[in-house]
Order: structure tokens, then C-alpha cells, then sequence
């Protein structure tokens, strides 16, 4: 190339290498299409503040709005990723004592009518069963919660304030779940069960139980330039094989709800192009030890338990490789307050398999139980695969160390009875919790006498504990309480949690912003920011 | 005929009342009730909140007063209030019953299509290989269930096409064709086994029939096939595939749970069982007496078929 030619193309070149070796800029979201997706199952009603499921969570959420939510785009939920929702600010006040927020003025309600600071205290009256609360709840899972709450005080339109009894730094992430929607105070509690009005980036176009759930764009919503798709149809599809088949065949942009690793592979494996999720959903399996029956009364035979529990073959077995190992709380990286690894390397299960189960079959030989003399237990568990399937490992494990154990199924429909009312030996369990928070973790499934506390277990110093923790402003100091609870939890063997599942979902590569978080499934499903490069 | 029509028809309420109370007395003897179920959802049970929720449900009273209180509600027309929903019973029901009804009509007509020619065929040409072939044809339908070839279609349509049928209902109203692409995999693989029920009811009634004096005498008048097969042989052997098809239909109603979740139809059977498990029982209650209903017009449909399809049966005489 002549020289005067190379002078005159090098800027040329020179662009088109910077053009190369520059990431590319950020697409321009689009506005436009229906996303179509599958939740984990039928929504028992649009109502989350009555619900424990995730199912109800993910359909409700874009119809609502909080005070304050998790940012969508960080991975990890922690009181340091909280945006304003309704509420444009909100300061501490009196030492931790007092919560204000001050709301947003530009909102209304999808029919019309203005939200105002009414709602919010409406809404947490409810919940905490406050004695002159206008709305009751017929069932009210999450009243503990907001025990601490003394009173809520709406003194203007647009300001509330939460007054507790004693510092509460978890109160903030609490109200941040997808838990913790703002109902509209004119609206009957009863029209949650089959309709929706919100505050939220999409309206409620049509509800068909069993079928779906579908959303149109809520013109009004007050965040300016979102949402930016036109609709979202929550398609129910009961079949794994047909929720793969659909998201392969191109009906459903995402899938995922529920699946566990080996559905994701099939899906990716028929079409490569759909890109897979991996993230830790804050959802435990953990073994319910019966503390009011013998012979679990003898902390011998809890700890030969958990040792015969071996985690490894836990995780290839039943987890097909997609959990993590934890003690109480979900465990780093993606959890907050989890134990440090090097000290869950050491919970009992998760030793050497051989030696471990030889200690096991000891403790039990010097509770009384011998080869000649086996314990006999039933193993119950919910008559459903993602349960079944864990619960026959165990039992396995447990005849393994010389334990006579069988499985009982137990149908849904009275699975939670049979709980509440420790009607059972030992029993394998799945527990969600909504936020990664020590205060919504610990109060419902380990405090003295808690609905949720189905193994009985109860220890006045873990009371206190938690009491401390839940008041502690300090985070580093509150961390450390909080892994003293955890440590003396697994100790004690309450409740001995096998590990922590993963969540697999696959999506269309046009599905842009889809949110995933690291340690909550519950927390991420408003999808005001989710686009279609179609 | 009117009088045994009006006898069979009192005898149906009969039986109608019958299987009311035997589906009221065994949801209700099922362990769990809607107040569990609701409190399922919360991951625990408040004794005191349990026992509000019945009484305003009214699953507090006893059996026969709930019973009672059911029928009346029946004969003013009302099919109660979905538990689960607490929308009238009718308004979960109605949305249904056209999915279903319209697989089991087009699941037959496929049924009939195949096996009446099929077997009448197979029964002709006895021993020759296309009777071996339709013999495998047919063993092979009643081996497969109907649910995992549902499921071997879509596989192979997704692998082969990149498409399935539609995930969500099409109304015929709205787009016929493609509620008829919707139907035509689920209608086949139901269609398929029936198909082949009926091809071994139809040709073992044809051989038996094949074998009687007035089809020799027939041959021997110098009649062509068409005529001694298809006019007097078919008729006569239609009895028993007419009594099966009756039965098959009636089993299409209630019985297409597998196939109505595989191809993700939201028809009465699938629903069915959510309502079970749900203990939404005046839907369930509802949905098994339309199934029992159906039951009971099916055999009504098949006797007075039957004096249709041969004279010398009688109605309504000694």
C-alpha cells in the first residue's frame, strides 16, 4: 500500500480497531411485547400478604408496590441495596425507635383513586393484628413480623411513621420483601383472592384460576418511562416436560419456576441459545426432629442423626449438584448472615462419610439402640417429587447407621396440621424464607412456642439471643451474635439443615434485565425493568 | 318407548342422589379440610383462626345439615361458592366444560374413524398380513398409554418442528384453526387407544357375525362385499362397539387428567383433582355429578341406540 494511502486510511483503521476492542454500549431498552412465563404453580389468590408461597409472590408483585424494595439490578439483597418505592424517603429517628417515610404524591391506586399515607398504615395495622385495625386477615403468616411494631401513625397524607418498641434495624428489609405490598384501604380484603388493584407497573387484565394470570402495562405508573414491556402472561402449566417443550418451542420467553438443575441441561440442551440461570433461592431442606418425643429428647440420637447425614452424597443424590451447605441462615457468598465456610466444612454431615456414620451408630449404641435393638422411626414427609425425593435419600442414610426407618408420605392437605400439632417422629422439610434476614429466619422457625417452630425445640439462652441480635445496630456485632445463634443451633441439633437448593431458570437471549437474586427468589418479581429485543 | 324412557330417566336421579352422597360423605371423610388448605399456603395452622374460617364456610355444621343446605342450594339453580376462589362454583365449572367435552368428541370421532374400518377390515382379510399388521396397530394403542404417547408427540413435534400445540386455550370462536391444531395431537394420542378397543371389539364382533347363516345366504345370493360387509354384517356386529363406545365416552369425560396436563389443557378432569387436593368441595361435588350425569345419558344413548341399530329389540314391553 503506497504510503500517502496508508497516511490517509490509519484514522479509518484506527476507529474500526477501538470499534472492536470497546465493549459494546449498552442497548437502549425497548418498549413493547407480552413476556410469557411460568410461575411454579396456580396462584391460591393475589393476595401476598395472606400467602406463604412464591407462587403468589411472583404473580401478585407487578400489580404492587412497596414502601421500599430491592434494587432489582444487585445480585445480593441486603439492607444496603433497598430503593424508595412509594415512599421517596425515609429516615431513623429516636435511636432506631421511630421509622418515617415520606411518601411519594404522584401515585394513584389502578382505579384511579390517590394512594395516600392511609393505605400504608391500613396495610401494617392488618398485618401486625393491631387491635383497631380496620382489615383482618383471615390468615396472617408474617403478624410476627411486625411484633415490635407499637404503633403506626399516618399524621399527614404523605407521611407515615413506624414507632417500635425497641430498635428493629431488620423492620427496613422486612418491609422490602415482596411480603410486605401496600394495599388500597378502599378495596374489600375478599377481592384479593381473585383480582388485583395495585399501585404497581402493571394492571390486572384477566385472572383465569388454573390457567393465567395476565398483566397489561399500567399507563399511570409513577415511575416515569416504565414499565417498558406492554404485558406479562403468567402461563400455569402443571407438566415439567411441557414447560421445557414450551420454552423450547418459543411459547414461553421464560421457565424455570421450580426446576432443579437436570430440567435447565434438557432445556439448554435442546436449544443452546437459551441462556441459564444459577442462583442460591434461600429455600432449605432440613430435618424436623421431634424434641417432645423420645428418644429425640436425648441430644445422643439428634446428633447421630445429622452425622448420618451425609452432605456430599446429599448434594449429588437428591440436589443433583445444586445446593449449597449451610447452617441456619443461607450461607456466603450469596447469603449476609450465614456462618463462615471454614466453619460449615465442620457441621456434623459434612466430615468423612465412613467416620461419621461409625460415630453415629456409637452415640446411638450408648442411647440404647443397638443392631439387635434398632430405633424405629418414620420419616414423614410431603407427598410431592421435590420432597419424596430427599426424604428416601434419608432414609437410606438413616438405615445405613442401623436405624429401621420408613417413609411416610403425607398429603398436602395435611401436612401443615400434622406440623403445627408435632404429630410426627422425624420428618424432612422445605423451608423458604423471604428475605435474608436473621430476624425473619429465626423468630418463625426456632423462637419458643412460634407457629412455624414444628420441631418443638425451644432454648431460653437462643431467645435471648435473638432478642439481642434483632436489636443490635451494629452490623459486625450483630453478624457475630447471629453466627453464636447458628453455632449453637446446629450443636443443639434443631432443625439440622441438609442444604440450601439452587434455582435453575432458562430464558429467550431477547429477554433483557430478567432479575435474579442471589439469596431471595421472593424479592424480584415486579418487573418493571424487564425488555424484549424483539 | 316414552315410558322406558321416562323409567330410565327416574331411575338416573336415583342413581344421581346416590352418587351425591357417596362424593359429599367421602370428600368430608377425607383427613384435611379447606381451612388446612388455606392455612397450607401459610406454612402453619392457628387452631382459633381454623375454626372462624369453617364457620364462615359452613363445613362446621354436620354432614347431613351441609348435605341438605347443598341440595337446596341445587334446586334453586345454585352450584355453590368455590372455596379456593370464592367465585360461584358455576363460574370455575363453565370455563371447562367445553375443553373437555370437545377432546372426548373429536378423541371419538378419531376412535370411531380408525377402528370401525380398521376392525371390519382386519375381520375380512382374517389371517392375511394386513391383519397382522392391524393387529399390532391396535395391540400397540392399548399398550401405549395415551398420556406418554401425548407426551412422545410433543417431544417429537418441539425436536422435529420447533413448535407445540398452544399453552394457553383457544376458543373455536376466536380462531378455529388454530384450536383445531390445538385438539388434533391431544384427540389422536386419547383417539388412539380408543381407536384400538374398538377395532378388536369391532372385528371380533364382525368374525362371530361373518360366520352366521343369513351372511352365507347373503354370499350366496350373489350380493357384492360392499353390501354383505357393510349392511348386513356391520349392523348386526355394531352392538357390542356401540355398548364400548358408550362406556369410552363416558370414561373421556372424567378421565383425561394426564393428557389435559401433558398438553396443558384446562379441562373439567385436570381441574378435577386441583379441586380435590384443594378440598374446594362444591366444585368438586359439581364436577362429579356433570361427570356422573354424562355417565348416565351415555347409557341412555347407547340402549335406545341399540333398538335403533336392531328392530328386534324392543323397549317398553314384556
Amino acid at each position: 500500500m503506497p504510503l500517502r494511502r496508508f497516511v490517509r486510511l490509519a484514522p479509518l483503521m484506527l476507529l474500526l480497531v477501538l470499534a472492536l476492542a470497546l465493549p459494546a454500549p449498552a442497548q437502549a431498552p425497548k418498549s413493547g411485547g407480552v413476556l410469557t412465563i411460568h410461575p411454579l404453580s396456580a396462584p391460591p389468590s393475589l393476595s401476598p400478604h395472606e400467602e406463604s408461597t412464591i407462587a403468589v409472590v411472583q404473580q401478585a408483585s407487578p400489580c404492587f408496590s412497596n414502601l421500599v424494595y430491592y434494587d432489582p439490578a444487585k445480585k445480593q439483597e441486603s439492607v444496603d441495596t433497598i430503593i424508595p418505592e412509594l415512599a421517596e424517603k425515609w429516615s431513623w429517628q429516636d435511636n432506631f425507635r421511630n421509622l418515617v417515610f415520606l411518601l411519594r404524591k404522584d401515585v394513584k391506586w389502578h382505579d384511579g383513586k390517590p394512594f395516600t399515607s392511609k393505605d400504608v398504615k391500613y396495610t401494617f395495622d392488618m398485618v401486625r393484628g393491631a387491635p383497631d385495625a380496620e382489615g383482618r386477615l383471615r390468615v396472617n403468616p408474617r403478624k410476627l413480623w411486625y411484633d415490635n411494631v407499637e404503633a403506626i401513625e399516618a399524621p399527614e397524607p404523605y407521611t407515615v411513621v413506624f414507632r417500635l418498641k425497641k430498635p428493629q434495624p431488620s423492620l427496613l428489609p422486612m418491609l422490602a420483601s415482596g411480603y410486605s405490598p401496600i394495599y388500597p384501604q378502599h378495596v374489600p380484603l375478599a377481592d384479593f383472592k381473585n383480582k388485583c388493584v395495585g399501585t404497581g407497573p402493571y394492571k390486572l387484565k384477566e385472572n383465569r384460576p388454573g390457567e393465567y394470570v395476565e398483566y397489561v402495562r399500567n399507563p399511570d405508573y409513577f415511575v416515569k418511562g416504565r414499565p417498558y414491556l406492554d404485558g406479562i402472561k403468567w402461563i400455569i402449566i402443571k407438566d415439567r416436560s411441557t414447560q421445557i417443550a414450551a420454552v423450547q418451542a418459543g411459547q414461553l420467553d421464560v421457565a424455570g419456576s421450580g426446576w432443579n438443575k437436570a430440567n435447565a441441561d434438557t432445556a439448554k440442551k435442546g436449544k443452546p441459545q437459551l441462556v441459564l440461570l444459577e442462583n442460591d433461592s434461600n429455600v432449605n431442606d432440613n430435618v424436623l426432629v421431634n424434641f417432645k418425643r423420645a428418644p429425640f429428647t436425648d441430644v445422643r440420637v439428634r446428633r447421630a442423626f445429622n452425622l448420618a447425614l451425609d452432605r456430599k452424597s446429599y448434594l449429588v443424590g437428591p440436589r443433583q449438584g445444586g445446593a449449597s451447605f449451610g447452617g441456619a441462615l443461607l450461607p456466603k457468598p450469596a447469603g449476609v448472615w450465614g456462618l463462615p465456610l471454614a466453619e460449615v466444612q465442620k457441621l456434623p454431615g459434612m466430615g468423612d462419610a465412613v467416620k461419621q456414620k461409625a460415630e453415629a451408630k456409637k452415640l446411638l449404641a450408648e442411647a440404647g439402640f443397638t443392631d439387635k435393638n434398632p430405633l424405629k422411626v418414620t420419616v414423614s414427609t410431603r407427598a410431592l417429587a421435590i420432597y419424596v425425593d430427599t426424604a428416601s435419600w434419608m432414609v437410606d442414610q438413616l438405615r445405613q447407621v442401623g436405624i429401621d426407618a420408613t417413609l411416610e408420605q403425607i398429603e398436602t392437605g395435611v401436612w401443615h396440621p400434622k406440623m403445627t400439632r408435632l404429630e410426627y417422629q422425624v420428618a424432612l422439610n422445605l423451608t423458604g424464607v423471604g428475605i435474608d434476614d436473621p430476624d425473619a429466619q429465626l423468630f418463625e422457625n426456632y423462637r419458643c412456642g412460634s407457629q412455624r417452630n414444628f420441631s418443638g425445640y425451644c432454648s431460653e439462652e437462643i431467645d435471648r439471643l435473638m432478642a439481642e441480635q434483632s436489636s443490635t445496630l451494629d452490623k459486625a456485632k450483630r453478624l457475630k451474635i447471629v453466627n453464636e445463634i447458628d453455632r449453637k443451633l446446629q450443636a443443639d441439633g434443631a432443625r439440622p439443615v441438609l442444604g440450601w437448593g439452587k434455582q435453575y431458570a432458562v430464558h429467550w437471549p431477547h429477554v433483557k434485565n430478567y432479575p435474579q437474586h442471589e439469596n431471595s427468589i421472593y424479592n424480584v418479581s415486579r418487573m418493571q425493568d424487564v425488555w424484549l429485543d424483539k | 318407548m316414552r315410558g322406558y324412557i321416562t323409567k330410565r330417566l327416574l331411575i338416573a336421579v336415583v342413581t344421581l342422589i346416590g352418587m351425591s352422597m357417596v362424593i359429599f360423605v367421602l370428600m368430608r371423610l377425607t383427613p384435611g379440610n379447606i381451612a388446612d388448605i388455606m392455612f397450607e399456603s401459610a406454612g402453619y395452622v392457628d387452631q382459633a383462626d381454623k375454626k372462624k374460617i369453617e364457620m364462615e364456610l359452613g363445613i362446621d355444621k354436620p354432614i347431613p345439615m351441609q348435605y341438605l343446605s347443598w341440595l337446596g342450594e341445587l334446586t334453586q339453580g345454585y352450584l355453590g361458592k368455590s372455596y379456593r376462589y370464592e367465585r360461584p362454583a358455576w363460574e370455575i365449572i363453565k370455563p371447562r366444560l367445553p375443553v373437555t367435552l370437545e377432546l372426548a368428541l373429536l378423541a371419538m370421532a378419531f376412535s370411531i374413524l380408525l377402528g370401525v374400518p380398521f376392525g371390519v377390515i382386519s375381520a375380512i382379510r382374517q389371517d392375511k398380513p394386513i391383519d397382522y399388521v392391524l393387529r399390532v396397530v391396535s395391540l400397540a394403542g392399548l399398550s401405549m398409554p395415551s398420556f406418554w404417547l401425548g407426551m412422545i408427540v410433543i417431544l417429537l413435534l418441539v425436536h422435529s418442528l420447533g413448535w407445540i400445540p398452544s399453552v394457553t386455550y383457544v376458543s373455536p370462536f376466536d380462531d378455529l384453526r388454530a384450536n383445531l391444531a390445538q385438539f388434533l395431537f391431544p384427540a389422536l394420542a386419547v383417539g388412539y387407544r380408543s381407536s384400538a378397543l374398538i377395532m378388536r371389539i369391532t372385528r371380533s364382533a364382525m368374525l362371530e357375525v361373518l360366520r352366521e347363516d343369513y351372511i352365507r345366504t347373503a354370499w350366496a345370493k350373489g350380493q357384492r362385499e360392499r353390501s354383505v360387509v357393510w349392511r348386513h354384517a356391520l349392523k348386526n356386529a355394531s352392538l357390542p362397539v356401540i355398548t364400548l363406545l358408550g362406556i369410552e365416552f363416558a370414561f373421556l369425560i372424567g378421565g383425561l387428567v394426564v393428557t389435559e396436563t401433558v398438553f396443558n389443557l384446562p379441562g373439567v378432569a385436570r381441574y378435577l383433582i386441583d379441586a380435590i387436593q384443594g378440598r374446594d368441595y362444591p366444585v368438586v361435588q359439581n364436577l362429579v355429578m356433570f361427570i356422573a350425569i354424562i355417565v348416565v345419558l351415555a347409557n341412555l344413548a347407547v340402549d335406545l341406540l341399540y333398538a335403533w341399530v336392531d328392530p328386534r329389540i324392543k323397549y317398553g314391553k314384556a
